[in-house]
């Protein structure tokens, strides 16, 4: 859990650290849009070496996005697998019963795992260089156009930092009660699979109830303070549009325009 | 059961960039059927120190030995369970602690944890439920329909359930309102004075050190620079401030008495009575100027 949401972000001072959290948000989404042009070797290339100078750019190591990877290791030797024994076209190498080898299979599963490995690492790159509560701002800003129609964009960022903001106290809660419940003889790391399963309930109550105790308490603290979401809050963490901005978005302009050029 | 420090070191995250050293060089013993209490400025190492009490930390470095069991870096989980026995642990807010859904099925909780019957847990409960004065129509309740203070004796009775030879209390009154926190107080001093526990108390409430202890222990930024009766921690008013520390009411009157020119011939008095006494010598011998 840890690493999933906390310990992701990575304080360095470099270029992409400094770039807006609405642009990195937006090229993020954007790069998976366009790495679904790419058909050839040549623009999976292309989009390489654009991951790989964004990447060189963070000043981040590169075992960071190793652990990005590795969770998802499972699911994309899955998929490659699949692409490699069921597809169908092309010159057949090998074949058994419905599996076979072909040289379309071969391809495709290439790129399938080239596509894979370059979002999870554009996606790697957003969550380690913009701390979590300047990607709520982002996805709030981002999100502003379906204001029109009527979606609750500021209650859901909201609740998004919110939930954000809460991530450290409620680890800290978890440790606390687990401490509290191996004092009395809790033992949480042994036993059969029932036995844990178990041991859960004298965790998770506990967390509930103080959850709920602690959401009200800030409803409360909120509404005293006359807290209304709506257009007219300001904002503490400015967001401000800078000129590198503009140009790395004009950069992934280029980019789409020669992958249009390149594809087959 | 008597507890010795010995060099005890410990690091939050070692190896890391966020390593944090809490304790370093931690030395010094409590005594069996003693009242202990740990005082220092917050961020001092307090809770981390008693979290070794019963492993639910291990040392970095150096050792910590309960009665006959050793705890160093290498000991194993199964050995502190044993210890989880032995050391009883009430955590700040101990009603977090609460998830049954009666009273009594919570206290028994431990007791069942530690492999007694159904039927000894129960008979446990009942007397432990007794002992925290709890009133027999709540038995049957669920813990998180009582009031906050109720809530605490459950939490309390839960712990005292397991039967420990220790009791470790970190801010165990924190919250609670004066009669409250009186009765609770009296409570582990009842236990101490009757079952002879051995009590370890961390506190900032200094006319409970004054009170209660009979052993204090000062820390500060993980090492401890004070240890010794209370009477002598708290002979020196000044040193007390330096260390962000203050004075039991008590003392903190007798002080401002001898700097008017009071003389107390036993050091400064801790508790009301010690003060009246000596008030009433002094006044009956005319000793005062």
């Amino acid at each position: 859990m840890n690493k999933l949401l906390l310990g992701r972000y990575i304080h360095a001072d470099s270029f992409v650290h400094k770039l807006d959290a609405r642009a990195k948000l937006f090229l993020s989404f954007y790069f998976i849009v366009i790495i679904f042009l790419c058909n050839n070797w040549q623009t999976y290339t292309l989009l390489g070496i654009l991951t790989l100078v964004s990447v060189v750019c963070s000043k981040i190591k590169l075992k960071f996005f190793w652990d990005g990877i590795r969770p998802l290791v499972w699911l994309i030797i899955f998929t490659v697998v699949l692409q490699l024994f069921f597809s169908s076209g092309g010159h057949v190498y090998w074949q058994w019963g419905i599996f076979r080898i072909t040289s379309l299979g071969i391809e495709n599963a290439i790129y399938i795992f080239c596509r894979f490995v370059l979002i999870v690492c554009m996606s790697t790159l957003l969550t380690l260089t913009t701390p979590p509560l300047q990607i709520a701002d982002g996805m709030e800003a981002l999100m502003k156009p379906l204001k029109k129609v009527k979606v609750p964009v500021d209650e859901i960022a909201l609740m998004l930092s919110i939930a954000l903001r809460f991530v450290p106290t409620l680890m800290d809660e978890t440790t606390k009660i687990m401490n509290a419940q191996r004092s009395r003889g809790v033992n949480f790391e042994e036993g059969s699979l029932w036995h844990r399963a178990k041991m859960l309930v004298p965790l998770l109550i506990p967390l509930f109830v103080s959850s709920f105790n602690r959401a009200e308490d800030l409803a409360i603290a909120m509404e005293a303070r006359g807290y209304r979401g709506g257009s007219h809050r300001t904002k503490y963490r400015q967001q401000v549009w800078h000129r590198n901005d503009t140009l790395v978005m004009m950069l992934f302009a280029v980019v789409t325009g020669l992958l249009i050029y390149l594809r087959k | 059961m008597q507890i010795t420090f010995e060099k005890l070191g410990f690091t939050y995250q070692p190896g890391t960039p966020l390593a944090f050293t809490a304790l370093k060089d931690v030395s010094f013993t409590i005594a069996e059927h003693s009242y202990t209490a740990i005082v220092g400025h917050t961020g001092s190492g307090k809770s981390t120190l008693i979290q070794h009490l019963n492993g639910l930390l291990k040392p970095t470095t150096g050792t910590v030995q309960i009665g006959e069991q050793v705890i160093t870096s290498a000991t194993s989980n199964k050995d502190l369970n044993k210890l989880r026995r032995k050391v009883g642990y009430v955590f700040q807010f101990p009603e977090a602690q609460l998830f049954e859904e009666t009273v009594l099925k919570d206290i028994e909780f431990a007791p069942l944890n530690f492999g007694y019957s159904p039927k000894e847990a129960r008979q446990i409960a009942i007397e432990q439920a007794q002992a925290v004065q709890l009133p027999t129509d709540v038995w049957e309740k669920s813990p998180f329909e009582l009031s906050g203070g109720q809530m605490r004796r459950v939490a309390i009775a839960g712990i005292l359930a397991m039967k420990p030879e220790v009791l470790v209390l970190d801010e165990p009154t924190a919250g609670l309102d004066p009669q409250g926190s009186r009765e609770i107080m009296s409570l582990f001093q009842r236990l101490h004075q009757e079952q002879g526990l051995t009590i370890v108390l961390v506190t900032h409430n200094m006319n409970d050190v004054a009170d209660y202890a009979d052993h204090v222990v000062v820390l500060e930024k993980g090492t401890v620079v004070g240890d010794g009766q209370p009477r002598e921690i708290f002979a020196d008013p000044q040193w007390l401030t330096d260390h962000h520390l203050g004075l039991p009411q008590t003392t903190a009157f007798a002080y401002q008495l001898q700097q008017r020119g009071f003389v107390f011939t036993e050091g400064l008095p801790l508790t009301e009575k010690q003060l009246a006494h000596e008030l009433a010598m002094m006044l009956k011998g005319g000793n005062n100027q």
